[in-house]
C-alpha cells in the first residue's frame, strides 16, 4: 500500500498559535480554562485568548469568516508554510481538503437565527447565512489557498478528524489528488454551552479531570496536516514530520459496545507497544470509560497524555489529537479516537520527528 | 477493483412515499411541490415547498429525517436480512439539517417568552445520529460516515459507499441522505434572494430561483459477484466519482463551470467510460439563475459533440431542493432511468434559455436508449460531486 507522510503541521489552540505553544503545553500539563466572555458563553471553557489573524487573513475577508473558519485559515497557513508548499503556484490544482468538525456551522446558525427571531426577514443577513453549513471552512480554504481538489467535511462526533485523514489517505492512494489538508476546526459560540449544559455534559464545578466523572469543558481551535504521498514528498525533498502507520475504524451498534470496538481499533492500529500514547479523555465518563478500558489492559504502555484535558473537548474535532501526536519525536506514536458517537478509531504515526 | 452494483433503493419524497411510487409521478410529470405547512413563516415571502405529506406521531428521539430514512432503507432492504459479517457492512450519509429544528424552536422560545424546550435532545440529535441508528437497524459495525458537504453531501456519500465496496473494503454499503425544512435554510436561502416564490423552472430563460423540499432516499450498494450469488435485483452500476473545488466563490458557481467540468471528467475517468457513451445527465439544476447556465456549459466541455445528443434532467423541478438528499434524489432518477430506459422530465422548460442548449428533457418524460449516466450534485463552498452509473445489462 502507498505510504502516506505528514510534511506540514499548523495548530491554532487555546495555549497559543502554532506548534511550539502546543508542544510546551503539552509539556507543562497547564489546563487553558478561563471563565469564557460573554459573547461566547457563560462558564469556563478554553478559548483561544491569544490568536491573532492579522497578516494571514486579509481584513475583507476576516469580516466574511465566522470564529472557526478563522482558525482553519491560520492553522492551514502555518501547515502549507510548514511543508514548503505554495498551493497558489499550482500545487493547489491536485490538493484535496478533508475538513472535520463538530461544531462548524453552529456558530454561524446562531448569529443568522436569532436576529432572525427577532426582526423577521429584514434581521436575516444573507452575508452570514453561507457560513451556516458545515463545509463553509472548506470552501474559504478552498478561496484563500486555491485549493481545487476534491474536498469532504466529515462530522463523527469526537473523532471526526480520524475520519477525514482516512478520507485524505484514500484520495491519495487513488491518485484523486497529490497533497491533502486535514483539518479540524471549531469555535465556541452561546448555544453550543447551552446544549452541552442541558445535556449535563460539561464540568459544573472545576475544571475536567480524567476520571472524576465531572464531565468536560468546551474548547475551540483548529488543526491542520498536510498529507502526501511518501514518494511525491522524497521526490520534492520535503521534510517528512511522520509516516502514517495504521488507521483503525470500528463501530459499534450501542453504547455497551464502544469499547470494545475502540479496544479493536487500537489492537489492529498497535499491535506492539507504541513509544508515546495520545488519548482522547475529556473529563466525561461517555470516553474517559473507554480510555480507562484500553488502559486496564495495556499496563506496560506508556501512561497516555490527555490533550483535552488542557484544551478542552471540540476544538478540531480529533485532529488536535492527530496534531498532539506529531510535537514530540518519538519512534511511534498511538493516537486513540474515541467517540460518543457509534465509529471508534485509532491511529499510527511511525518515525516522528517532533 | 471489484465491480460496485446497486442492489436496493427506497425513496421517501414529496411525490409519494416509496420508490415505484414515486418514479411512476416522476414519469407522468408530477409536480411535488405545494403550500408550505411544516413551517410557519408568514413573513417570508416564497410558500411554496416539496414538503413529505407525513401526518404520522413523530417518533420519540427521532427526526424526521431518521424516521423518513428508516422508511427508505426498509424499501432499499425489501426484507432482505443482510446476514453479512456485520464488519463488512458500512453507512455512509450525507446531512443537511437533521437536528438544526431543536436550536430553532430554543431560539424562538426565548423570543416568545415561553419555556425553552430541553435542549439536552440537541446534544444528540446531531446529523451522525441518523447514521448510528441506520447502522443499528442493519447491524452494520463497519466504517460509518457522515458527510456534511451541504448540497452535495449525500452524492459524495454515494462516492465513498462505491469507493469502500469497490476496493474491498465492504460487501454491503448503506448510501443516502435525508433532508427536512427548517427555519435556517428557508430564510437563509430566502435572505440570498436564491428562492422562487413561483414553482422552479430549470434551464429556462426566465428562471428566478429554487423551492425547497424534503427527501429521504436510500441505497444499497453490493459487490456484483455478491449480488449475482444471492440471486438480487440489480438497479444499475456504480461506476466512480469525481468530485472537486472551485475556489472562486463561497456560493456562486464558477461561471464557465469549470470546477463541476473537472468532476465530471473525473468520474469519466474513474468508470473508464468515454464521453461518447454518456446518454443521461441527472442534473444539479437548481433553477437558479448562475447555476444551470454554468451547469449546460461544464456538460458540453466535458461531453464535447456527445453533448449535442445526451439527455439532461432536474429533478428539482419536481422535489424542489432537497440540500443534503439532492444528491441522492438526483441518483434516484439516474438510476431508474437507467432501468426503465426513459428520462424523466424537467417541469415547466417551456422557454429553454439559450445558454443552457442541450436537449433538458422539457414536461414530458422521454424514452430513449441510456447506457450510462452522470448524475451532478453541486453545493456552497464551490463543492461538486459527479458520480458515474451503468445500465444492468445482466453481465
Amino acid at each position: 500500500m502507498t505510504d502516506i507522510v505528514v510534511t506540514g503541521l499548523g495548530l491554532v489552540l487555546p495555549c497559543g498559535d502554532g506548534v511550539e505553544a502546543a508542544r510546551a503545553s503539552l509539556a507543562s500539563g497547564v489546563a487553558c480554562f478561563a471563565e469564557l466572555p460573554a459573547e461566547l458563553g457563560e462558564g469556563r471553557g478554553a478559548i483561544c485568548a491569544s490568536f491573532n489573524p492579522v497578516g494571514t487573513i486579509p481584513p475583507m475577508q476576516l469580516r466574511r469568516l465566522d470564529r472557526c473558519s478563522r482558525f482553519a485559515w491560520v492553522a492551514a497557513a502555518q501547515a502549507f508554510d510548514d511543508a514548503g508548499l505554495d498551493p497558489k503556484s499550482g500545487s493547489g490544482d491536485r490538493t484535496a481538503i478533508a475538513a472535520a468538525t463538530m461544531t462548524g456551522g453552529s456558530e454561524a446558525t446562531e448569529a443568522f437565527l436569532r436576529p432572525y427571531y427577532e426582526r423577521g426577514p429584514a434581521g436575516a443577513s444573507p452575508m452570514v447565512f453561507p457560513n451556516c453549513v458545515a463545509n463553509a471552512a472548506a470552501g474559504h480554504l478552498a478561496l484563500a489557498f486555491g485549493l481545487k481538489g476534491p474536498s469532504t467535511t466529515q462530522l463523527e462526533r469526537e473523532a471526526s478528524g480520524f475520519a477525514a485523514l482516512d478520507q485524505a489517505a484514500r484520495w491519495l492512494r487513488m491518485d484523486f489528488c497529490d497533497v491533502a489538508l486535514v483539518v479540524g476546526m471549531d469555535g465556541l459560540f452561546p448555544m453550543l454551552g447551552t446544549v452541552c449544559g442541558a445535556a449535563g455534559l460539561l464540568a459544573r464545578h472545576g475544571d475536567p479531570d480524567r476520571d472524576s466523572g465531572r464531565g468536560f469543558l468546551c474548547g475551540e481551535g483548529a488543526a491542520a496536516l498536510v498529507l502526501e504521498r511518501s514518494e511525491d514528498a522524497t521526490v520534492r525533498g520535503a521534510r517528512v514530520r511522520a509516516r502514517l502507520d495504521a488507521l483503525a475504524h470500528r463501530s459499534a451498534l450501542g453504547p455497551s459496545g464502544r469499547a470494545s470496538a475502540l479496544a479493536d481499533a487500537v489492537a489492529e492500529a498497535s499491535p506492539r507497544t507504541p513509544q508515546r500514547w495520545i488519548g482522547g479523555a475529556n473529563g466525561h465518563p461517555q470516553l474517559d470509560h473507554l480510555e480507562a478500558a484500553l488502559h486496564d489492559t495495556r499496563g506496560a504502555w506508556p501512561a497516555p497524555l490527555h490533550p483535552k484535558l488542557l484544551w478542552g473537548e471540540f476544538g478540531g474535532s480529533g485532529a488536535q489529537l492527530l496534531a498532539a501526536g506529531l510535537l514530540v519525536p518519538a519512534e511511534s506514536v498511538l493516537v486513540s479516537g474515541p467517540s460518543s458517537f457509534g465509529g471508534q478509531w485509532a491511529l499510527r504515526w511511525d518515525g516522528v520527528q517532533g | 477493483m471489484r465491480r460496485v452494483v446497486i442492489t436496493g433503493l427506497g425513496a421517501v419524497t414529496s411525490l409519494a412515499r416509496g420508490r415505484e411510487a414515486t418514479w411512476s409521478a416522476m414519469l407522468a410529470g408530477q409536480d411535488g411541490l405545494g403550500l408550505l405547512t411544516r413551517l410557519h413563516l408568514p413573513d417570508e415571502p416564497a410558500q411554496l415547498a416539496g414538503q413529505i405529506a407525513w401526518d404520522e406521531p413523530r417518533v420519540k428521539r427521532q427526526t424526521l429525517c431518521e424516521t423518513w430514512s428508516r422508511v427508505a432503507l426498509a424499501e432499499a432492504l425489501d426484507g432482505w436480512n443482510p446476514a453479512l459479517g456485520s464488519r463488512r457492512m458500512g453507512v455512509f450519509q450525507g446531512a443537511g439539517t437533521s437536528g438544526l429544528p431543536i436550536p430553532e424552536a430554543y431560539l424562538a422560545a426565548l423570543r416568545d417568552g415561553l419555556p425553552a424546550p430541553r435542549m439536552a435532545e440537541a446534544a444528540y440529535q446531531t446529523p451522525c445520529t441518523v447514521t448510528d441508528a441506520l447502522a443499528a437497524v442493519i447491524g452494520a459495525e463497519g466504517p460509518r460516515s457522515t458527510i456534511m458537504n451541504a448540497c452535495s453531501s449525500s452524492l459524495l456519500a454515494l462516492g465513498q459507499a462505491w469507493e469502500r465496496v469497490a476496493c474491498g473494503d465492504l460487501d454491503l454499503a448503506l448510501a443516502g441522505g435525508a433532508e427536512s425544512l427548517c427555519t435556517t435554510t428557508w430564510a437563509g436561502f430566502s435572505s440570498l434572494k436564491a428562492v422562487d416564490p413561483a414553482p422552479n423552472r430549470p434551464f429556462s430563460r426566465n428562471r428566478a430561483g429554487l423551492n425547497l423540499g424534503e427527501a429521504a432516499v436510500q441505497f444499497i450498494l453490493e459487490p456484483l459477484e455478491q449480488a449475482q450469488a444471492r440471486g438480487a435485483v440489480i438497479f444499475a452500476e456504480v461506476l466512480g466519482y469525481g468530485a472537486s473545488l472551485d475556489a472562486h466563490h463561497p456560493t456562486a458557481p464558477h461561471p464557465d463551470g469549470d470546477g463541476a467540468r473537472r468532476a465530471m471528467t473525473q468520474a469519466l475517468e474513474m468508470g473508464k467510460l468515454d464521453s461518447s457513451g454518456v446518454d443521461l445527465v441527472s442534473a444539479h439544476g437548481t433553477a437558479t439563475p448562475a447555476n444551470d447556465g454554468a451547469e449546460c456549459k461544464a456538460i458540453r466541455a466535458t461531453l464535447g459533440k456527445a453533448a449535442d445528443t445526451v439527455s439532461v434532467t432536474s429533478s428539482k423541478s419536481q422535489f424542489g431542493h432537497t440540500l443534503g438528499a439532492a444528491g441522492a434524489a438526483g441518483a434516484m432518477a439516474a438510476t431508474l432511468a437507467l432501468r426503465d430506459q426513459v428520462v424523466s422530465p424537467t417541469l415547466r422548460l417551456e422557454d429553454p434559455d439559450p445558454d443552457c442548449n442541450l436537449d433538458c428533457t422539457p414536461k414530458h418524460a422521454k424514452e430513449r436508449k441510456l447506457c450510462a449516466a452522470l448524475v451532478n450534485a453541486f453545493a456552497f463552498g464551490g463543492n461538486n460531486v459527479s458520480l458515474a452509473l451503468k445500465r444492468w445489462e445482466g453481465r
